[in-house]
């Protein structure tokens, strides 16, 4: 091997070395910085949890960013030169490898000095050999990269804090678009069972629906006010095929009048009466029970005028159990024993099975309940939220308008002065003005509102001066006395504040304060600033001695 | 081949450390003024010493020519001194027949080593007789030039400008000296042992060591010494550096300099950087040979501005911020 290919090949393995350490050193540096990025983000979202789309969007620019900055730093290639000149440095060679590679390079250029060329060639190449490179560069890693598996760690740990805000983002998992309160969640839950309960009256997949609202409520595919009126439709839904309550409880009066009085009926009225429909079936199934036992022939006779007067009922939802009694009464009027008892029978399962239809509408009703407060929570939030932005855009003009005000405080007097003149509403109108000036963030919502003229109508209504009120100087004017005359025609001495207006006078000619001397001073130096203090130390020198 | 080179750097070793320890006898202390004269000497250039009277500027420079097979000549700079007292003048001389004719009387300059002692106390047109000898190493007078022999070497001291009854030497004149180096009072030390070699009934001896071959010889290695261009671009660039102009200059250079260094300057740096490497026995110059030879090579060419010399700006603060301003090559 060469002189020249050892030398090669020793710079370009010192360069490897170099490179190698170089891009750990900043690489790791690098990342130390970047990692800030996601463990700042995530720590805020602990407090202010984002939305998937937004954590995918900040964490992407930053993968971007990282993967640029490794890009830029990888694409940096160092030279031979450089090598030759750092090692030289490191192993205090005096610039020989730095030559040496120059002379390598360069053949052609030093052609005079051929031998003594070779001769530094050959004794760097001889010095390369030697050199041990682990030694002058060795592979350290930097401490930086101890922060970065630190801040790697607390990325990952804070993911894993239990709280309740907290959203896993190695799970996939992030905030909802749409966070629901734990009443709300309550509302939900409670809603889901009822509703669960009311599927029983061929209404399905009502749960169903309610979950699919709420999840793109959550994910965002929906917002508030189309949540609202897909639950407002989920409300109507339920309202649909609703019991006529009040039918119901009109016939269960009618039928307990008539069969009040006959003491086999009686229980059966009274249950009716209390609107009991399952302790009228059960009574109506005990009666069915004994009638088999029964044989006298009066109470069967006391019994079947009883039903059949119960039976002719007009109540459409007691139509079925009406026409149950009417069959029991028949068949007692047959002496069938056996068939009153099955009608009765059936008397009763039909008024269970009503009495489970009232159960579950019951169950529907609170449901569509439960419903209606989730959709009052939801508009109340609606409302804050708008509230609050409209009161923060009415700070944030409030503030503007209050500077504007404030620089000119007695200009601001002599327009309240003029409202206060010119009515009540428009007094009131000024002061709402005032009042929204001076509105603070947060408050800003009610700024508009806190208008205390005579007309409260017309508070907060004034239109908002964005630009702020003109500013002006705060001058006192002079008084100056003019000359008037009274109405009588004798002269009268008044005095009052000078007009404010434009200048007539141009300013070149206002004639100066300043005294010829003082002028000078302003205008006439040609001494140059930076030779000033010699001037000045020059004459301090040749200034005769004190007392001379 | 690189035997006879290896060779030759170590006879240039060798006869340099003679001819420093033969001067170290005489001269106490100054091991580097005695180094930077040596070096201009073999960088066949001309040397200005400047230090108080009583230093022993002279006592160097007629010791080292003791040390050298090599004719000395010395002149004494006065106010009244002559450009023709220095080169010579033609002379009537009447022949044995009787017929008269001008002859050339050669002056103290035809000499391979002169002493310029206290040049700065003769005028400016006295010292500006020195210019054709020390650039061209010839000399006119009349229609006549002759040429000086090699190796031809000035060394001249002055005393500061502040002191009385002297004159400043002409720019072009200070920019043909290779080297000005400062010469300070010894340490105590050194004081004693100048003392105790001076105070007694003998003196110190020095035995001629080179002759004017070996001299020319060593001219010849010095200059076959190779630079690479990073470092030589590192001479220039230092030497921009002085100049008060974008882009080389510092703040310190805008503000207080008038010129820089002319390219004499780059070329000393570059050749006091050559000896420098043969006597670290290296084959190549590096840019610490650059930086330990500029302060010599640099400081009487650069000139200060108004500003400066009103602040008394010395020229080695100025260098020494052009070089911790310059970066090496890469």
């Amino acid at each position: 091997m060469s002189d020249r290919e050892i030398i090669i090949r020793s710079l370009q393995k010192i360069d490897r070395r170099i490179r190698g350490n170089r891009l750990l050193r900043e690489l790791m540096f690098g990342l130390s910085i970047l990692l800030l990025v996601p463990v700042v983000f995530k720590i805020w979202d602990l407090f202010q949890p984002f939305r998937g789309v937004t954590v995918i969007a900040v964490l992407g620019l930053w993968f971007i960013g990282v993967v640029v900055y490794f890009a830029s730093r990888l694409s940096r290639k160092g030279s031979l030169a450089h090598a030759a000149a750092a090692i030289d440095k490191k192993a205090s060679l005096h610039d020989e490898l730095k030559s040496a590679y120059w002379f390598v390079m360069n053949p052609t250029a030093v052609k005079r000095s051929t031998d003594w060329v070779e001769l530094q060639v050959r004794r760097a190449a001889h010095q390369v050999i030697q050199l041990d490179v682990q030694r002058h560069y060795p592979t350290r890693i930097p401490s930086t990269s101890y922060a970065v598996v630190l801040l790697i760690a607390l990325f990952v740990g804070l993911n894993f804090v239990p709280l309740s805000q907290n959203h896993n983002w190695a799970y996939l998992q992030a905030a909802p678009a749409f966070s629901l309160s734990a009443e709300e969640q309550r509302l939900i839950n409670q809603t889901k069972q009822l509703l669960k309960q009311a599927e029983k009256l061929d209404q399905p997949e009502l749960v169903k629906k309610l979950e699919e609202i709420v999840q793109n409520l959550q994910e965002g595919n929906i917002d508030t006010a189309e949540a609202l009126r897909q639950l407002e439709d989920l409300r109507n839904q339920l309202d649909e095929g609703n019991l006529d309550m009040a039918n119901i409880n009109e016939g269960l009066d009618e039928m307990a009048k008539d069969l009040q009085g006959n003491p086999e009926t009686d229980d059966i009225a009274k249950a009716m009466s209390e609107h009991d429909l399952q302790e009228s079936a059960d009574k109506l199934r005990e009666l069915a029970n004994e009638l088999t036992k029964e044989d006298d022939a009066a109470k069967m006779k006391a019994l079947e005028e009883a039903l059949q007067q119960a039976s002719d009922n007009n109540s459409p939802a007691m139509q079925k159990l009406a026409d149950d009694m009417k069959n029991a009464a028949n068949s007692l009027a047959d002496k069938n024993s056996k068939g009153a008892q099955d009608a009765l029978n059936q008397a009763s399962k039909d008024l269970q099975n009503l009495a489970d239809k009232v159960e579950q509408q019951l169950a529907k009703n609170s449901a569509a309940q439960q419903l209606q407060d989730l959709q009052d929570q939801i508009r109340q939030r609606q409302q804050q939220s708008q509230q609050g932005k409209e009161a923060q855009q009415q700070a944030g003009k409030g503030q503007q308008g209050q500077k504007s005000e404030s620089a000119d405080a007695a200009n601001s007097d002599g327009e309240s002065g003029d409202a206060e003149g010119s009515g009540a509403a428009d007094q009131a109108s000024g002061q709402g003005k005032e009042g929204q000036q001076a509105g603070k963030p947060g408050e800003g919502g009610q700024a508009g509102a806190q208008g205390q003229g005579q007309n409260p109508s017309g508070a907060g209504n004034a239109p908002m001066n964005i630009m702020g009120a003109p500013t002006k100087l705060n001058v006192q004017l002079e008084q100056e006395k003019l000359n008037a005359e009274s109405e009588g025609g004798t002269p009268q001495n008044l005095e009052e504040a000078s007009k404010q207006e434009r200048s007539k006078l141009d300013y070149r000619n206002v004639r100066s304060e300043l005294s010829p001397a003082q002028k000078d001073v302003l205008t006439q130096d040609k001494i140059p600033w930076e030779y000033k203090s010699l001037i000045k130390n020059y004459f301090q020198a040749i200034r005769p001695p004190r007392g001379k | 081949m690189s035997t006879a080179i290896d060779q030759q750097i170590e006879t240039f070793q060798n006869q340099f450390k003679k001819v420093r320890d033969e001067v170290s006898k005489v001269i106490v202390g100054y091991s580097e003024i005695i180094d930077g004269v040596i070096m201009s000497l073999l960088a066949n250039g001309h040397v200005l010493l400047e230090g108080v009277p009583g230093l022993g500027k002279t006592k160097l420079v007629s010791t080292l020519s003791n040390v050298m097979h090599l004719k000395f000549s010395r002149i004494q700079f006065t106010p009244d001194l002559m450009p023709a007292d220095i080169t010579g003048t033609n002379v009537v001389q009447e022949s044995a027949v009787g017929e008269k004719f001008l002859e050339f009387q050669q002056g103290p300059i035809f000499a391979n080593i002169v002493l310029a002692d206290e040049v700065n106390r003769a005028t400016p047109k006295t010292q500006s007789a020195l210019l054709e000898a020390m650039e061209e190493t010839t000399v006119t007078v009349g229609k006549t030039t002759f040429r000086l022999d090699a190796p031809f070497f000035v060394l001249a001291t002055q005393n500061p400008l502040e002191m009385e009854g002297t004159y400043p030497l002409p720019e072009a004149q200070l920019d043909r000296f290779f080297m000005k180096l400062k010469v300070d009072y010894p340490t105590v030390a050194s004081l004693h042992t100048i003392m105790n070699r001076t105070t007694r009934v003998e003196e110190p001896q020095v035995q001629r060591i080179v002759d004017k071959d070996q001299i020319l010889e060593m001219r010849r290695v010095v200059r076959a010494v190779p630079i690479a261009r990073p470092v030589q671009d590192y001479a220039i660039r230092i030497m921009l550096g002085t100049h008060p102009r974008p882009p080389y200059a510092n703040a310190t250079v805008m503000r207080f300099v008038r010129y820089g260094a002319s390219p004499r300057g780059a070329q000393a740096l570059v050749i006091g950087g050559k000896i420098r490497a043969l006597l670290n026995n290296r084959v190549h110059v590096s840019c610490e040979d650059i930086r330990a030879v500029a302060y010599g090579a640099l400081r009487h060419r650069v000139l200060l501005n108004f500003e400066g010399e009103a602040e008394r700006v010395d020229t080695d603060t100025i260098l020494k911020s052009i070089l911790e301003s310059t970066p090496e090559p890469n």
